[in-house]
């Protein structure tokens, strides 16, 4: 990535900085680089990642009133939604930028792979981009059990015994998963051990090895396939700092009021509290999960698990696949056909499961 | 030191470095399996004896589940579902084997379902009618004595 010359202005606490610690060569490496004028991110990834901060914030609120115990964890929601203040504030926004965070992190590939940001030389980057994925489903699916209310404990017995059906290693993942043969106290303690410890420094790091690559590759020119080997970017640039720091900025302040208002208009909702001896009647998974469900309904079982786990491996290995070294989308029909099909098919498997 | 006491690395059979380089790869991995077999050992739950010593339970009175009628009761942890039938009280695991939802019955089709994809039993038999669970509903030997229903807990 080509960098900029440090600003030469400074104060007081940037020359103590500097005389310890070389702080304007830090940040000469790290801010101050360039980006090409064409490159449009539309801050689908760093709004990902300003919600993972939102989520953090909130989630270690919640977990200062939250109880793991399936005896108490449902009054403890309770609790946080009706007596505490502003509980229901912070529940709803970690409940709405959860599934912001899906979203955005859905955009922001579905951008990558549009303009074909994931070819040579950024093969590793999208790699790791889906385990992204993969840990922020895992959060969706081990958060969505701990308010231990009726959706949560059947989605949760529902989803532990799809990945109990996964062939070979079904029966070692659902007692690892459930910690026993059932979905009991001892799930509750994994998902929550999970949840808030395992997942969030499992995020953190990963999302520091992305963040690294990119910063090295620079951001992808959708408009011209990336010059082998790699060379500074010769065409129109702008400055990294404060220019695209500065329009990134402006959509998280957006994204945060978004928040506060669906929270305030559609706070998290909580059903009666889990019953494991009655299924509720239509009972359906989180939307994100809701196409794999419709699917189960209509194929053989072993269909319905594996065909996602194919799909989801073709994904992990498309910058191995396809070699075309073309980015613009005209040039590339059969990629975009193929993407634009894959849409269609999880997006009406996706409603016909909401309406069926 | 005379000459002929230096060795000349040519002749070695494993060179020096490759030997260091496995046995360095050995270490890892000796390590790594070591501190990942109590993690893994740790993470599988023990084997527990279950909460059902075995026997006759009693799971309620006939009145509870008039003819034509179905309903879910608990026998030890595991729900079973039974359905005052025609041929008489039958039971069968509520547990739907699908993806584990519970069943329940339903007056109007006259049979047992699960509210999770829609698949639909034979009350009397417990075999699929429709939807797409792969197998029907694994029967529960129940008895009746007198008023009182009674499922034979394995």
């Amino acid at each position: 990535m080509a960098v900029d010359a440090p600003p030469t202005r400074q104060g007081p606490v940037d020359a103590w900085l500097e005389e310890r610690l070389q702080w304007r060569a830090l940040m000469g490496t790290l801010l101050h680089v360039r980006v090409p004028v064409e490159s449009k991110t539309l801050f689908f990834g760093g709004i990902t990642l300003f919600l993972f901060g939102v989520q953090v914030v909130t989630g270690t609120l919640l977990a200062l009133y939250y109880k793991p115990t399936p005896a108490a964890a449902y009054d403890s929601v309770l609790f946080i939604t009706s007596d505490v203040t502003f509980g229901w504030l912070i529940r709803s926004v970690h409940h709405w930028a959860a599934n912001l965070m899906i979203v955005f992190l859905v955009l922001h590939l579905l951008r990558v792979f549009f303009q074909a940001a994931y070819k040579y030389p950024r093969e590793l980057t999208w790699v790791v981009g889906m385990a992204l994925l993969g840990v922020t489903m895992l959060f969706g699916f081990t958060g969505y059990l701990l308010p231990w209310d009726q959706r949560a404990y059947w989605a949760t017995v529902v989803g532990t015994e799809i990945a109990g059906s996964v062939p070979m290693i079904g029966d070692f993942l659902l007692t690892l998963l459930r910690g026993g043969a059932d979905v009991t106290e001892a799930t509750l303690s994994r998902f929550f051990g999970i949840h808030v410890l395992v997942l969030p420094l499992a995020l953190g790091l990963i999302v520091a090895v992305h963040l690294v690559f990119v910063h090295q590759q620079g951001l992808a020119n959708p408009t011209v396939p990336e010059p082998r080997p790699p060379a500074v970017p010769t065409g129109r640039t702008k400055p990294f700092f404060p220019h695209y720091i500065l329009e990134e900025v402006i959509a998280w302040l957006f994204l945060l009021a978004m928040l506060v208002v669906m929270a305030s208009l559609f706070p998290a909702g909580l059903e009666e509290e889990a019953n494991p001896l009655q299924t509720p009647a239509h009972t359906k998974p989180e939307w994100y999960f809701l196409g794999v469900y419709e699917l189960l309904k209509h194929v053989e079982r072993i269909v319905g698990i594996l065909a996602p786990m194919v799909l989801l491996v073709i994904l992990v290995l498309l910058p191995f696949i396809d070699r075309n070294p073309e980015v613009r989308a005209r040039k590339r029909p059969l990629a975009i056909v193929l993407g634009i099909v894959g849409i269609a098919v999880m997006v009406g498997l996706t409603i016909w499961g909401y309406y069926s | 030191m005379g000459q002929d006491t230096a060795i000349d690395p040519s002749r070695e059979r494993v060179p020096r470095r490759r030997f260091l380089a496995v046995l360095a790869g050995f270490s890892v991995v000796s390590m790594l399996a070591m501190v990942a077999t109590p993690i893994l050992g740790f993470l599988i739950p023990p084997k527990t004896s279950g909460t059902t010593a075995g026997g006759k339970i009693l799971v309620g009175k006939v009145a509870d589940i008039p003819p034509g009628a179905g309903k879910v009761v608990p026998v030890g942890s595991k729900p079973t579902i039974i359905v005052n039938t025609e041929q008489g009280m039958k039971g069968y695991s509520a547990i739907c084997t699908h993806l584990g939802c519970i069943v329940a019955w339903d007056t109007g089709s006259n049979t047992i379902v699960c509210p999770c994809h829609d698949g639909r039993f034979n009350p009397t038999t417990g075999a699929v009618v429709s939807g797409p669970p792969p197998t029907g509903l694994v029967a529960a030997t129940v008895t009746v004595e007198g008023d009182e229903i009674y499922v034979v807990s394995t």
